[in-house]
């Protein structure tokens, strides 16, 4: 699935848009409010309308899905999405880990579209419409879905802090093709660091959840 | 990181608007992915007090191919976008090579080859707030005198950074062209320059920025030109496998003619402030055979006037290592 | 029922880890009873903890090796949101800080982003200092003094250098050497620090990432101002430790002062970049050897010099010759101070530099006289196990294959991609220790839970906690609730050194027994036999001479309606043992046009008497080989001298092993008839980077003496062969 926005409307509802005056500088101009939501193919239709311009001026509401509800939650311009998940989501949603707020060490690492990206490199205001899944959106410790069930079957976890970002990652990678093999995999993970050194484990798991995958879907 | 505002055009020129009309002009910053910008704000390299961010701009997005062969990329085009093109992957293996080789999975899937392109040195000195240099419009190059493992050998001075695309030696071996769209209407409003000339040496040009791009202006598109009958292989070394930016590269481009080089494209990164061409090099490889020979020739010519500092000797050999390896490659290759 | 009552019930029956036949969980593979809360984001760690009006705290660290800061916190504490805005300055001489990165303010705020600019606000102006940031700096005519007796300490030697220097005289082959090693971090995936449950009062709960959840209470009961014995600890799930979180650390001292400050809850986790410049290292190392053999491949001397680089802290080394066995030998320790954080323990402390030396040494004895490396090691131990383990390690590398026995090719045969194996040994006394107590109780609606104020670091402590009750008592190892990370539930040892295990699984096999013996002594009458009679098994209690004389478990725990089973269990000696071996062989693919490594195998056999659980104790082996292979090929904390400025204390720039850098691994648990428990966390740390050293000398000649292994060096000492 790649990420089209065609496809996602933004649920703007509960953001200032406001309407921005060519040339009177960035403090012109009233809040309208609640705008009602544009799709972003007809947004495409008028390009030059100034009155579709998204301004995130100060504290807003970015709503969007998450783990398949529908969520408004508040932030600021600077907010990612790690510290959305964290901080603001209720209850917090702390399996998304925050290992080095810096893109690199994947830690923090979700869906969003169904691809894998870092929260802490994703600002909360590019996720109006989106869809973001995480760790918690996978799989409960009742119901553990098949690359969970596999990263515990196979031991690949020890401190158990990086283990979700690999989740996230490796379900990224399988969605895309179950079939995938030890390279793909690793280049999938290639953006997660694991400490306690759980990388053997990490590819037999995927290997063998990749095989379950393959079984479900025949 | 610092609060800013953010505005979300959703049409170049709406972009370009806004750019005009937030003053000042010091404190915007155009942010298309953000993997590296978010990275620069957080360690208050930059502290813009206003974000225009792409994220919206639609026309920005997508690759276009032309009937004639041609290839359009829009500018917000993400990483993964283009690696996982099937043309690009069939007829342009030497950019989809370098694209692949970026960073992580998650910031291919975010971060853009606009970014890419404008992304800000790696330097350690840079990159530490508490070092006042050339780069942060201080007056010095800590790297000349300090720790240069990782720094310039070739088109250094004052400053030694190395730029750290991989994706832009690339697409200076494939002949491929930047388009800019600034402010105000009509021709003088664009630009079109082939890539290599976007990129600016420190000596040459403002030793704080790596390219051309004025303010209020952004990339649009890159423009790949039809490649069939050129063969390409993008090839680097790295410390780290698994995530690390390149040692040393090469973006090595070749037509041959039978068992003879027809032309060639040699583009250096890791090694240069700027994706470094070696044109001395690509015209003694025309009409040539790939034997040890000629791998030598081509390695030395490349590498003249190499002036490493302390610690970066070792590029030398290492890039000479990778030419004679990406030229053994490509003749392998029917 | 009282513990006296077990102890009667107990007889004379000795403490065994019982026959390996009958074992339902102990030396089997168990996947982890807290895997289905780790893999799905339950698992709640420090950072994670959450309380109602919970401030957040960030530190401000001081960017350089030694300054006086003049601080100005009003900007801070006037930001709307900021409640708490503090100096620390009880660690500072005169106002000087003592090393790059020390904490020098700390702030609490509503939100973590307020934090960050409530830091950001602090006014700071820094005198410099001289100072020592490297060992050159430090070693330097007129250089800084880091401590009031200088900067370099030559401790007491071992040995007698005049005959190691006539030994030396008479050898075959003599080789000199320096070998030096980088500061390493231990990068925990979690940063330090702790959430200090504090809202005035004369009570509080400290929330930590920890390895000692009892280390905890003491120091931050002082820091709060609280009568010691009124702080709980809680430490459900910690991310990581390797050594560096034994003590409570700055990050959670600065947590307490900042509560204490606020009178509310503070959360205080590191920055990444903090986490690498205060919490502690592995020292970095300086070491000089001379070794000789005689041509009958005879180690007969060994002449070693060493210098441990462990900032303001004297780091370690546990000596040579290390393992090998020479006929003499002399070893002058020491240390030079740096003004850099204290190295403090890190995965089998001091090891891993040692290995790199001596094995590079024994390396290059070998090839000086032409000798096969593997045959040459065996000579010069005088275990039996390390022969056995090494053949092992060499069968399962394809030594016996390899055409470079007798060293590498000579450069013009030498091809572009050459392959080389090399090898290396390990040593670890580890052991277990009293102190842990275990509580078990079985209660009358047949819940069991097992519970100690011990800590899982991800070595799975808490499986075995479940596990060995499980088995003791003929349970299904879900049936068992394991609880730990809790001070209230007494005492127990810092997890280090691989300690853990062999202190703390003898007491849960020791509380299990005692529990069993206790409920089948109350089971006895009712079943109407004697009580050395009954079994548990299966879920049942039976009588060994008649199975009908049988109740399942639920039903025998609801004969316990007056109460439940709760009875302790301590450390006993007999379950435990120390003193483990190990062997490791290296396959790796030098490209020599690029000087680019690639580990193509690593195997690793390792003796731990008993292993728990033998699938957590394979996933503890192939951690420590990955991080020796990091350590080995990339790891490198970099402090430019003269700024006094750290340069990669990133993710970015310190590069700690990814996926890709990693290829297969076998991970052996050697044939090992101690039917005693023994930790395995240290031991496959230490010779991995020394076996890939030796590699890529086998591979193609390049000898790098420096660590990490990197392509610049390797083309390096490929230019210097010609």
């Amino acid at each position: 699935m790649s990420r089209s926005p065609d496809s996602k409307p933004p649920r703007g509802a509960g953001v200032t848009r406001r309407t921005f005056l060519v040339g009177a500088g960035v403090a012109a101009g009233g809040a309208l409010g609640a705008a009602p939501a544009t799709g972003l193919a007809s947004t495409r239709a008028k390009q030059a309308a100034e009155d579709d311009l998204l301004r995130l001026d100060g504290p807003f509401v970015v709503s969007f899905r998450l783990n398949g509800k529908e969520v408004r939650l508040p932030a600021e311009p600077r907010t990612t999405l790690l510290s959305l998940l964290r901080h603001a989501a209720d209850p917090p949603l702390t399996g998304t880990k925050e290992g080095c707020d810096r893109g690199s060490c994947g830690a923090c690492t979700v869906l969003l579209d169904g691809q894998p990206v870092y929260a802490c490199l994703t600002l909360a205001g590019n996720l109006f419409g989106c869809e973001v899944t995480t760790v918690e959106g996978l799989g409960t410790p009742e119901e553990l879905s098949t690359v969970q069930e596999a990263f515990w079957k196979h031991d690949a976890l020890m401190c158990g802090f990086c283990t979700p970002g690999f989740v996230v990652a490796v379900t990224a990678c399988l969605n895309e093709n179950p079939a995938a093999g030890a390279e793909e995999i690793r280049s999938a993970c290639a953006g997660n660091i694991c400490r306690c050194g759980t990388y053997p484990q990490i590819v037999a798991a995927a290997l063998a959840a990749g095989a379950r995958m393959q079984e479900g879907r025949r | 990181m610092k609060q800013f505002r953010m505005s979300y055009p959703t049409s170049v020129e709406q972009t370009l608007r806004v750019l005009a009309a937030t003053p000042p002009a010091g404190d915007v910053r155009v942010i298309a992915g953000g993997q590296d910008l978010l990275g620069e704000m957080k360690d208050h390299l930059a502290e813009p007090d206003h974000l225009v961010n792409l994220a919206r701009v639609e026309a920005l997005r997508g690759l276009r191919w032309a009937a004639s062969g041609e290839l359009e990329i829009g500018a917000m085009t993400t990483l993964a976008a283009i690696a996982g093109d099937a043309g690009v992957r069939a007829s342009l293996p030497l950019l989809a090579e370098a694209v692949e080789s970026v960073a992580t999975p998650q910031i291919r899937q975010q971060g853009t080859i606009g970014g890419n392109l404008c992304q800000r040195p790696r330097c350690w000195y840079y990159r530490h707030e508490k070092a006042p240099c050339f780069k942060k419009g201080g007056s010095e190059c800590f790297a000349f005198t300090g720790m240069s493992k990782y720094n310039a050998i070739l088109g250094g001075g004052p400053s030694y950074i190395v730029h750290p695309s991989d994706v832009a030696p690339a697409l200076v071996a494939s002949d491929a062209t930047l388009t800019l769209r600034g402010p105000g209407d009509g021709a003088a409003a664009v630009r079109t320059l082939p890539v290599q000339e976007f990129f600016t040496l420190p000596f040459e040009a403002d030793v704080t920025k790596e390219n051309v791009l004025r303010p209020g202006e952004i990339v649009t598109a890159i423009g790949v030109p039809d490649r069939r009958g050129w063969r390409g292989t993008y090839l680097e070394v790295r410390e780290r496998q698994s995530f690390d930016f390149a040692l040393a590269a090469v973006a090595l481009a070749l037509r041959m003619e039978g068992e003879r080089i027809a032309a060639a494209r040699l583009v250096l990164g890791g090694v240069a402030p700027v994706p470094w061409r070696c044109a001395a090099a690509e015209a003694l490889l025309a009409g040539r055979r790939v034997d040890d020979e000629t791998c030598r020739l081509a390695g030395e010519e490349a590498l003249r006037g190499a002036a490493p500092l302390d610690h970066n000797a070792y590029k030398v050999p290492m890039t000479k290592g990778l030419i004679t390896k990406a030229l053994r490659q490509l003749a392998r290759l029917e | 029922m009282s513990e006296r009552a077990s102890e009667r019930a107990r007889g004379a029956e000795a403490l065994t880890w019982g026959d390996p036949a009958a074992r339902t969980f102990a030396g089997q593979d168990s996947p982890r009873v807290d895997g289905p809360l780790k893999v799905t984001g339950r698992a709640r760690y420090t950072h994670d903890v959450r309380l109602p009006g919970m401030l957040y705290g960030a530190i401000l660290p001081c960017p350089y090796p030694k300054a006086r800061p003049a601080l100005d916190l009003a900007p801070a504490r006037a930001l709307a949101g900021v409640v708490a805005a503090i100096e620390l300055d009880e660690s500072r001489d005169g106002g000087w800080t003592t090393y790059l990165g020390q904490p020098i303010a700390a702030v609490a705020a509503k939100t973590p982003e307020l934090a960050a600019d409530a830091i950001r606000a602090i006014g700071v102006e820094y005198e410099l200092g001289d100072w020592c940031a490297d060992r050159a700096q430090a070693l330097a005519e007129g250089a800084e003094p880091v401590s009031s007796s200088g900067n370099a300490f030559v401790e007491d030697a071992q040995g007698d250098r005049a005959a190691v220097e006539a030994a030396l005289a008479a050898c075959d082959a003599v080789v000199e050497a320096t070998y030096t090693m980088p500061v390493q971090v231990h990068a925990c995936m979690e940063t330090h620090g702790a959430v200090v449950d504090y809202r005035g009062g004369d009570e509080a709960i400290v929330y930590a990432s920890t390895q000692g959840t009892n280390s905890v209470p003491g120091p931050a009961a002082r820091a709060l101002g609280l009568a010691a014995g009124k702080v709980t600890a809680i430490v459900e799930h910690m991310g990581g430790g390797f050594g560096s979180k034994l003590r409570f650390g700055v990050a959670g001292l600065a947590a307490c002062r900042l509560a204490r400050e606020a009178g509310a809850p503070v959360h205080l986790m590191l920055d990444r970049s903090d986490e690498f410049l205060c919490t502690g290292n592995r020292s970095g190392s300086h070491q000089v050897l001379k070794g000789g053999a005689t041509a009958d491949g005879k180690l007969q001397a060994l002449l070693s010099t060493v210098q441990n680089l462990g900032g303001i802290g004297r780091g370690s080394h546990p000596g040579h010759p290390f393992i090998y066995e020479p006929a003499v030998s002399f070893h002058q320790p020491g240390y030079v101070l740096t003004h850099t954080d204290a190295a403090v323990p890190m995965r089998a402390p001091g090891h891993p530099q040692a290995s790199f030396a001596i094995e590079s040494m024994m390396d290059e004895l070998a090839n000086a006289l032409r000798l096969d490396p593997l045959e040459f090691r065996k000579q010069n131990v005088s275990s039996e196990v390390y022969r056995r383990q090494l053949d092992r390690a060499a069968r399962e590398i394809g030594w016996a294959e390899h055409p470079n026995r007798r060293g590498p090719p000579a450069p013009s045969v030498r091809p572009e991609k050459a392959v080389g194996i090399g090898f290396g040994l390990a040593r670890w006394g580890g052991g277990g220790r009293p102190g842990a107590r275990v509580t078990v109780r079985i209660a009358s609606d047949g819940s069991v839970t097992a519970s100690a104020g011990s800590q899982d670091l991800g070595t799975g402590t808490r499986t075995y906690l479940a596990g060995i009750v499980a088995e003791e008592l003929g349970l299904p190892l879900a049936a068992v609730e394991a609880r730990l990370g809790d001070s209230r539930y007494g005492p127990a040892g810092a997890s280090g050194g691989s300690t853990t295990t062999p202190s703390l699984a003898p007491a849960v096999k020791d509380a299990a027994r005692r529990a069993r013996d206790a409920f089948f002594a109350h089971l006895a009458p009712i079943l109407g036999t004697r009580a050395e009679r009954l079994r548990a098994r299966d879920g049942a209690i039976l009588a060994a001479e008649d199975g009908a004389k049988r109740l399942g478990w639920r039903e025998a725990c609801a004969t316990l309606a007056a109460g439940e089973i709760a009875v302790t269990g301590e450390f006993q000696a007999e379950l435990a043992d120390s003193g483990t071996h190990g062997a490791q062989a290296a396959k790796v693919e030098v490209d020599t046009l690029t000087g680019e490594v690639r580990v193509l195998k690593m195997v690793a056999v390792q003796d731990c008497g008993l292993a728990v659980n033998t699938l957590a104790a394979r996933s503890q082996i192939q951690g420590g080989m990955i991080g020796a292979l990091s350590y080995g090929l990339l790891e490198e904390r970099v402090i430019d001298p003269w700024l006094g400025l750290a340069m990669n204390a990133s993710f970015v720039d310190y590069k700690v092993a990814g996926i890709k850098d990693v290829a297969e691994l076998v991970a052996i648990l050697d044939d090992d008839p101690r039917e005693r428990v023994i930790g395995i966390g240290e031991p496959p740390a230490i010779p991995g980077h020394a076996a890939i050293a030796n590699a890529i000398f086998n591979a193609c000649g390049a000898r790098v003496r420096d660590l990490p292994l990197t392509p610049d060096k390797v083309l390096t000492a490929l230019a210097a062969l010609g």
